[in-house]
């Protein structure tokens, strides 16, 4: 509660000195709602200098002296804390109040403000006593009941797409009446409050962009990643965790000859002797050694369903080891490797494996994949274009309409039967969700409560250590695309 | 750049607050389109001026032809067949760079020589020229609005071959196209945007929308126009339907400027003779919003200034002052179920105040009940599209603030050309089976990302 109430004394003192140019260099004009809603996202962006700020006045409230400093700082934060909102309206407040008075000259009014915007009632109560403050030292005097035929100003905070629109209708006791209004440009909406994170699949957000991403790496982390790959239609970049922010490292550009497909997917894979290797319908890039300098090549080589580091497998075959970070634990499992082709001018995989699952090596086309080993075999499942799951165990192809969505993906864990399947919900009108199964034999049995997604899920990839997965979002109010990783945690 | 907020947009009777419709997979490729639509076009050209303003045709050409710009879900332009531009010479000269690598469906290369020509057919006004890969725009008058208005579908890069074959860089190329009657469209393996997942679209044309209901109710359409009046009744049924903003102008508009002091007092007493309310409640079926401005409230802000209550005292008042009563003919569309309703309707209102006004379809008529979808929610654009059409006085405006606009639309209100009823949504009713088809927020519908699934997930 202390914490909440300096960073909002803070974010009014932040607000002063923004008004006085003291600190922040802010446009002037109408444009000050913008700038309102951008100081406030600083405020609270800084949490550590109201932490700050908090630990200070605990300080100095240790003597007498330091106390009547804190109450002076409280009463003066207070006080601006009061005025901060009503601050921020004060140029179209001002302009109004020019353009009613002259109009009707100093005298006697009755003044209404009725919202028509989408402004709460903490704005409209700000702007209804600003208007009020604004108009009063132009000489004019407001009426309770009107004891004579008097000047009526009937003022509506109104909005456009673009702007808020302020509209005074002037009514003159003489009969004439008379329309002016201000305008004053709209903040972009500020994105939907995401739901908070179930207890067993948990979701961390790694990235957010208002450009598509395909899909996020993270190539490195201690307690959190600190150096991801993003990659976009059109490159790939690297970022470093610094100074509290992401910093841009690297970018590369993907080289493509053929417009992309719609609905484009793509895939990043993290390397053991180069820095990663990136697929794209058609195209296959591939990084130098030490930097992300990206080597494209238009290619309908196979895409790898699994990502896990390669172990030589029997009959020169390969195996993937998961999780990675295992390799040396006897825990870690073996699943042989499996490509799929994907097509490419299109969103899905052409149903063709390399080298095949048993006596398998088509199934039809799908969408993702994931894989589930078993003692003697590995159990895959495939997300169909058709909206039915395909489950391949080598040697029969059972199918099953299960309702999923069409984006799946394998956990190994230290939870449960040890393997999980994430699969997609077939999507609400606010979004979409990922739930955990595991199967026993045939039969789904979901081992999770669905983590909601306030958007699309356009990509769910397994990472490369294999116990996690990363969901790309497109959010369908924001049009913002955000990378989360999903893990799964073991009991409630 | 304007900023525009489309948060309220789609109003939908079962997908609320969702453009458009979701997708409970990935998209899926293949699939046959079936559309019906009311208009029926007699050309594609989206330069043609000539035939009547309609969400449907600016839809059509959106899925053959794009534009230099488009507008995204904010109302921003965005980049589209132009990747970058830039303004100089204080707005009256504009210079747009071309997209590299851009194919004509006839597999011909988009270049800028070939933009130029497009937009100058388009807008014989304009001093277009090609430099390089750059189209130039002249203009002697500053024109902040110029991208967005080389947004509007009118706008669409088009190249007409000399057997006078049209050939765009849209989704969808011209399989076949009988006018009036149907379009069949086929998927453009090579877009520049990638190839759309339907196969192809078959769009019927000149339904009523009594049959285009039936049509989708029997399995024969995916995708059909839904007239505001029968919107309740269609939610009500449980079909799934998706309505714009309202983004269309239903208007009186006289034929002629005011010739006397008698005239305009008659105008006036028809204007206040009209009772907006019960003919939305009754005709409309409570579609749309009662209007007496030209631009919707939503686009300028300050629409509720202008009153929309009938004075019936205020009309006769105005009517007594003048001596004779000419019979005024009000013309309306015979196509057009409810508006010969409307017109009988105002033709009652105006009797009520002492006027004469005559339906007839015939087109020499004093005043005409007019539907004129705003071309954007550009407000500037929109206003001065309306102005065009209604024959009025180009707008001169000096600033581009909201009083600026406000003086701009009361100017042109103050002709007296122009009685504003009602802004209408556009609205549509879809079969389950259609995903993620959008409805733009100029009431216009794109299938380029649509795709054909199965009736439940």
């Amino acid at each position: 509660m202390m914490l909440a109430w300096a960073e909002i004394a803070f974010a009014a003192v932040v607000q002063v000195f923004a008004s006085t140019g003291m600190a922040l260099a802010e446009p002037c004009g109408v444009e000050t709602v913008q700038g309102r809603r951008w100081r406030m996202r600083r405020a609270v962006y800084n949490f550590g200098i109201p932490n700050a700020i908090s630990n200070f006045v605990t300080r100095v409230s240790r003597s007498a002296r330091g106390l009547r400093f804190a109450a002076q700082l409280s009463t003066v934060m207070l006080g601006l804390l009061v005025t901060a909102s009503a601050a921020d309206w004060n140029i179209p407040e001002q302009q109004l109040a020019r353009r009613i008075v002259a109009v009707t000259g100093p005298g006697s009014v009755s003044l209404a403000v009725v919202n028509r915007s989408s402004l709460g009632r903490r704005d409209y109560e700000a702007i209804r006593n600003g208007l009020r403050s604004a108009l009063e030292p132009l000489g004019i005097r407001f009426m309770k009941q009107p004891e004579q035929p008097a000047t009526t100003i009937a003022i509506s905070l109104s909005e456009n797409p673009a702007s808020y629109v302020w509209v005074a209708e002037i009514r003159k006791n003489t009969g004439e009446a008379f329309v002016v209004m201000v305008s004053s440009l709209r903040s972009d909406r500020t994105p939907g409050v995401h739901e908070s994170v179930p207890l067993t699949l948990r979701k961390t957000s790694l990235w957010a962009s208002d450009d598509p991403i395909l899909d996020v790496a993270v190539l490195e982390e201690s307690a959190t990643p600190n150096r991801i790959a993003v990659l976009d239609p059109e490159k790939v970049s690297l970022y470093r965790w610094q100074g509290a922010k992401w910093q841009l490292e690297q970018t590369s550009t993907i080289v493509h000859a053929r417009p992309w497909p719609r609905d484009l997917r793509g895939r990043l894979i993290a390397a053991k002797d180069h820095l990663l290797d990136v697929f794209l319908p058609g195209v296959i890039c591939r990084s130098s050694v030490s930097s992300l300098a990206l080597n494209c090549r238009e290619s309908d080589d196979p895409w790898p369903l699994m990502a896990g580091p390669r172990v030589p497998g029997v009959n020169g075959g390969a195996l993937s080891v998961f999780p990675s970070a295992d390799l040396a634990n006897a825990a870690s499992t073996l699943v042989p490797e499996l490509g799929a082709f994907f097509a490419p001018t299109r969103n899905f995989f052409t149903g063709v494996l390399t080298p095949g699952v048993g006596k398998f090596t088509t199934v039809p086309k799908f969408y993702s994949a994931a894989v589930l080993p078993r003692d003697r075999y590995a159990l895959w499942l495939f997300a169909a274009s058709d909206g039915l799951v395909h489950m391949v165990d080598g040697a029969s192809d059972q199918v099953a309409k299960l309702g999923w969505g069409s984006d799946l993906a394998s956990v190994k864990t230290s939870c449960g039967a040890g393997w999980q399947v994430l699969a997609t919900g077939t999507g609400t009108a606010s979004g979409d969700s990922v739930r955990a199964y595991e199967f026993p034999d045939r039969d789904p049995v979901a081992v999770s409560a669905a983590v909601d997604f306030s958007g699309s899920i356009t990509a769910m990839w397994t990472e490369a250590k294999g116990d996690t997965a990363i969901v790309v979002t497109r959010n369908r109010e924001t049009g913002t695309y955000e990378a989360f990783r999903l893990a799964l945690a073991c009991g409630q | 750049m304007r900023l525009f907020g489309w948060h309220w947009l789609a109003v939908s009777s079962l997908l609320a607050g969702s453009l458009s419709v979701y997708a409970e997979t990935r998209p899926q490729y293949g699939g046959t389109l079936h559309v019906t639509m009311r208009a029926a076009p007699v050309s594609l050209d989206p330069a043609d001026s000539s035939q009547p303003e309609s969400f449907a045709q600016r839809s059509l050409t959106m899925l053959i032809f794009d534009t230099m710009l488009s507008t995204d879900e904010d109302g921003r332009t965005q980049p589209a067949l132009a990747t970058s531009w830039q303004a100089s010479q204080g707005n009256r000269r504009w210079q747009f760079h071309l997209r590299s690598g851009v194919k004509f469906h006839d597999g011909s290369a988009l270049t800028a020589e070939a933009a130029a020509a497009s937009l100058r057919s388009a807008n014989p006004s304009w001093n277009v020229s090609a430099d390089g890969d750059v189209v130039v725009i002249e203009e002697d008058t500053p024109d902040p609005e110029l991208p967005a208005e080389l947004a509007l579908p009118r706008n669409a890069i088009e190249k007409q071959s000399p057997d006078n074959k049209l050939s765009g860089t849209g989704p969808f190329h011209i399989v076949d196209w009988q006018p009036r009657k149907k379009l069949t469209l086929g998927a453009e393996e090579d877009c520049w945007r990638g190839r759309p997942f339907l196969d192809g679209v078959e769009i019927e044309m000149g339904k009523n929308s009594q049959d285009q209901l039936i049509e989708l109710e029997l399995g024969k359409a995916d995708l059909v126009e839904v007239a505001p009046e029968q919107s309740h009744r269609v939610a009500a049924e449980g079909h799934l339907l998706t309505s714009s903003a309202p983004m269309e102008l239903l208007a009186l508009i006289f034929t002629r400027d005011v010739a006397s002091p008698d005239d305009k007092l008659l105008r006036d007493a028809l204007a206040l003779s009209v009772e907006r309310g019960s003919i939305r409640s009754v005709l409309l079926q409570g579609a749309g919003q009662a209007a007496a401005s030209i631009l919707p409230n939503w686009i300028s802000g300050y629409g509720f200034v202008f009153p929309t209550d009938a004075d019936l005292t205020r009309a006769r008042q105005a009517r007594e002052q003048v001596h004779t009563i000419p019979r005024w003919t009000i013309g309306y569309d015979a196509d057009d179920p409810a508006a010969r309703l409307l017109a009988e309707r105002l033709a009652l209102n105006a009797r009520d105040a002492g006027l004469s006004l005559q339906p007839t379809t015939s087109t020499a008529v004093d005043v005409r009940l007019a539907r004129i979808p705003l071309a954007s929610a550009d407000p500037w654009i929109a206003l001065a599209n309306v102005t065009a059409i209604a024959g009025l006085p180009g707008l001169k405006n000096t600033g581009r603030s909201v009083e600026d606009l406000y003086a701009a639309e009361q100017a042109d209100l103050a002709t007296q050309r122009v009685i504003p009823l009602f802004h209408l949504p556009a609205s549509y009713a879809a079969t389950p089976v259609l995903k993620n088809w959008i409805l733009r927020p100029d009431g216009t519908w794109s299938v380029a990302d649509a795709w054909l699934g199965s009736a439940k997930p």
